[in-house]
């Protein structure tokens, strides 16, 4: 009898635990993201974690082994694949346009709501590119920094024929510059010495709330004529240097780099190589031979951070996670890691980066390197300018965020007063890019008359189609 | 429950004998009498793991590499930080037993490396025989101290030949609001220990009240000296991070700077082109001494390269080796009597402060309350 009794108080704690799970199931969504060397463990990560106990929904994780995100969202439109969200960041960066295309399908939900942003990983804007430049070499030379182009082009010829590395080959690269990004191209750095050249908005710039184009005028030809001059006596490894090749040849210890350019110095130098990052200093703004010194000033537009597949079944769960990664909480998490360990609140005295009162102090730096408590830029976030202006030092020397924030302040006198809005004008930017690679690698004579003319009647043709009649509507 | 009680007690009395058995034993194999040969350790590192060097100096970076090459096959890692946080990564990493750090450089001057790592024997003091005898008196105590630099008044060379100013009072003057960068001391140490050695010297400030003013110095209730000086120069200064951001912010050609608070040896950035003059002879003080000591970490895995590592960096026996020489610039003193100082003016001829550990120590939570309510108010 009492074994009967035993066996009816089992069976009833047995359904009331079955009852309970089925109660608490979890509903589960699975998102794409790609591999990362910075993070650890996808399954284990704290910000995966946290989400899942914030949002209570399961995060599976499909790692995404390919840089190419076009292919990938090609691939996931016309497949069945189990994926209700796609993340961008790192080497899978989202194009605007694939994405875009990728949404429009017609059974699509508000195309809008199916895309988030990423903005965290910089200020919203500031200088977009710095030169840095090998302190170790010109200690062993007895140079000084170069503050102007003449200065910098005696810099480069000692640094090509002294043999600093003291190798005894004649291995150097006195300045390297890459055409991947406008952040690695050093002529283009070189040519705000001249004249305010700004890529990114089509190479226009503002006077007196006049829209003036760069490109054509005979300033512009003159910093050609000297990016010209250094890449015939072999001072500047250009155009033939992609991204990758870049930061192999800086970061050698076989120290073989001069001089480069970025935007952060985190895309170059990896951050946990303190011994190069020790080598480089960043040069002020160098001012031309007309004695006009610009830094290129750049607004920063958040990147697409992930993309919700149209086909999901599980929209809901998918917006709630991240609408939830949007939120400051999530964001801050998303960018410094856990609040308590990685990073706490400022104290009232502490001082930030940028010479503000603190906002944040890093505990814990953890930013661009292996780790497990976020997912290093990828996905969306929504991280406030007063936190990214206001992170504080966290005391390591090789710390990027510092290091960049060092240098930009000292180029913000080189801003000019205003910008032009034209923005990115592919067919303007192409046409400008590809010329300035030939008349830099000396493909077309920049001293020849009839080039420069020819160059500047193709600019204004298609300057012409965007950019002339716009200034004469307003 | 009494034996329960009982049981735990031997287990926790247990583990402390066991941890303080295990610190003896490091500390006995560690063998660090100073007594080695160097082909020897050469010989025993070659067998051991990458040399892990926490250092508040980025010139270790610089050691390093010459060290890789004077002893191939010999690696090291450096981990750079600012003093804070190398005393906090050190001691965490004895505290949890992981023992990644093996060699430690940083300064003292805060007395935190005292109190947190020296006393706490977290750190032992290292030091060749050979080279012993060649160190300055003072240099050689349960601290190696490697490295003599100060905390300094700058000026801009650009604006001014000669300092415009040659009283610490004149800095208080309302036409030198904002024209004062300085690193926050609350993180820096070099510039916490100046701030603690000037909030123990209300004697000096108003005697050198008197020779600037010509009268006595009238210092609101409830405040000493120092402290009202202080509030004042606080009033005028602009805080950085760092010592680097003061060169950064002073030494450029244009410059919304007059002075400048840093450590020496960022007299070496003139090499290439700053233009920071230091100032000696302000009247009571120009800054502190300040000092940097090299140590080997408690439970080092690697204690034979980070001996030899620390013999290197020491200039080796007659100090004429590549491993001192990084140290060997303008704004430093060398530790050794056979070496020259990096400086052309001498440490003595300067007029500096002595930080005070013990009483840094002894009052420090009134010297950080002190300063943070300063900084608050900022």
């Amino acid at each position: 009898m009492k074994s009967l009794q035993y066996f009816i108080f089992l069976l009833i704690i047995s359904v009331a635990i079955t009852g309970c799970a089925k109660n608490k199931e979890r509903s589960h969504i699975n998102i794409a993201i790609p591999y990362s060397d910075n993070v650890q463990d996808y399954e284990t990560n704290y910000y995966i974690k946290w989400l899942e106990e914030k949002t209570g929904i399961d995060i599976d994780v499909t790692i995404i082994r390919s840089t190419r995100s076009n292919e990938y969202l090609n691939n996931l439109r016309s497949s069945d694949l189990d994926v209700d969200a796609v993340f961008f960041g790192g080497d899978f960066q989202a194009d605007e346009k694939a994405v875009s295309d990728f949404v429009s399908n017609p059974d699509a939900y508000d195309e809008a709501a199916l895309i988030y942003t990423c903005k965290g990983l910089y200020k919203s804007s500031g200088c977009g590119q710095v030169m840095w430049i090998n302190k170790d070499w010109l200690t062993k030379l007895n140079l000084d920094v170069p503050k102007n182009t003449d200065e910098l082009y005696r810099v480069l010829l000692a640094f090509e024929k002294s043999d600093p590395n003291g190798n005894g080959i004649n291995d150097e690269l006195p300045l390297v510059g890459s055409v991947d990004e406008y952040e690695f191209n050093s002529c283009l750095y070189i040519l705000n010495s001249f004249i305010y050249t700004d890529p990114y908005n089509s190479y226009c710039y503002m006077d007196n709330d006049k829209v003036f184009t760069a490109c054509v005028d005979n300033s512009f030809r003159e910093g050609l004529s000297f990016c010209n001059k250094l890449y015939n006596e072999k001072l500047i490894e250009y155009a033939d240097v992609d991204k990758s090749q870049l930061c192999e040849l800086v970061n050698s210890p076989n120290n073989l780099v001069g001089a480069f350019t970025t935007d952060s110095i985190a895309d170059v130098i990896y951050q946990e190589n303190p011994e190069i990052m020790a080598k480089y200093i960043h040069l002020p703004p160098l001012t031309g031979p007309d004695g006009k010194s610009f830094a290129l000033y750049r607004e920063y537009e958040p990147a697409i951070g992930a993309v919700i597949n149209y086909k999901t079944d599980k929209y809901d769960d998918v917006k709630l996670v991240l609408d939830t990664m949007m939120s400051e909480e999530a964001s801050l998490i998303a960018r410094y890691g856990e609040e308590g360990v990685d990073w706490e609140y400022a104290k009232e005295w502490d001082v930030g980066i940028y010479g503000e009162k603190a906002t944040i102090v890093t505990k814990n730096y953890i930013w661009n390197t292996r780790q497990n408590k976020h997912l290093c830029g990828i996905g969306p976030m929504n991280v406030p300018d007063k936190y990214l202006i206001g992170v504080t030092w966290n005391g390591v020397n090789s710390d990027t965020e510092y290091i960049d924030a060092r240098a930009k302040m000292r180029y913000e006198s080189g801003f000019p007063k205003e910008t032009s809005d034209n923005g990115i004008i592919t067919e303007i930017n192409n046409y400008v890019d590809e010329m300035t690679d030939k008349f830099v690698k000396g493909d077309a004579d920049i001293n020849d008359d009839k080039n420069w003319q020819d160059f500047c009647n193709g600019y204004n043709d298609i300057a012409d189609k965007y950019i002339y009649k716009r200034m004469q509507n307003k | 429950m009494v034996i329960t009680i009982l049981l735990i007690s031997i287990y926790i009395s247990g583990c402390r004998i066991n941890d303080n058995a295990n610190a003896d034993k490091w500390l006995e194999s560690a063998d660090l009498s100073g007594d080695d040969d160097e082909n020897e350790l050469y010989e025993n590192a070659l067998k051991e793991d990458i040399l892990i060097v926490y250092t508040v100096s980025t010139r270790a970076t610089q050691v390093k590499e010459s060290f890789e090459k004077e002893y191939p096959g010999l690696h090291v890692e450096i981990r750079d930080l600012r003093s804070p946080e190398l005393i906090k990564a050190v001691a965490e990493s004895v505290d949890t037993e992981k023992y990644d750090a093996d060699v430690v450089i940083c300064n003292d001057n805060s007395g935190t490396f005292k109190s947190e790592l020296l006393d706490k024997g977290k750190v032992y003091p290292y030091i060749p025989n050979d080279i012993k005898e060649n160190m300055k008196d003072g240099h050689v105590t349960d601290m190696i101290t490697f490295l003599d630099e100060a905390e300094l008044m700058f000026y801009n060379g650009t604006k001014y030949e000669k300092s415009p100013i040659s009283n610490v009072w004149e800095l208080t003057e309302e036409k030198y609001k904002g024209k004062i960068i300085m690193p926050s001391p609350l993180r820096s140490f070099s510039t916490y220990a100046l701030c603690a050695a000037i909030l123990d010297s209300s004697d000096v400030l108003e005697e050198a009240y008197k020779e600037y003013a010509g009268s006595e110095l009238e210092i609101p209730v409830d405040n000493k000296a120092s402290e009202y000086f202080m509030s004042l120069l606080f009033d005028n200064a602009v805080f950085s991070n760092s010592s680097d951001e003061v060169v950064e912010a002073l030494g450029a050609d244009e410059t919304e700077y007059d002075f400048g608070i840093m450590v020496s040896s960022k007299l070496r950035f003139n090499e290439i082109g700053y233009n920071l003059k230091p100032q000696y002879d302000l009247e009571p003080f120009s800054g502190a001494k300040i000092s940097y000591a090299v140590m080997i970490a408690k439970g080092s895995k690697n204690v034979n390269t980070a001996k030899l590592f620390i013999r290197y960096m020491l200039g080796g026996s007659d100090g004429q080796g590549e491993g001192y020489k990084p140290f060997q610039t303008i704004g430093t003193w060398s530790a050794r009597k056979d070496l020259n100082d990096g400086n052309p003016v001498a440490l003595e001829d300067i007029r500096l402060l002595t930080p005070d550990q013990d009483y840094i120590i002894e009052n420090r939570d009134y010297i950080d309350g002190f300063l943070s309510n300063l900084l608050e108010k900022h």
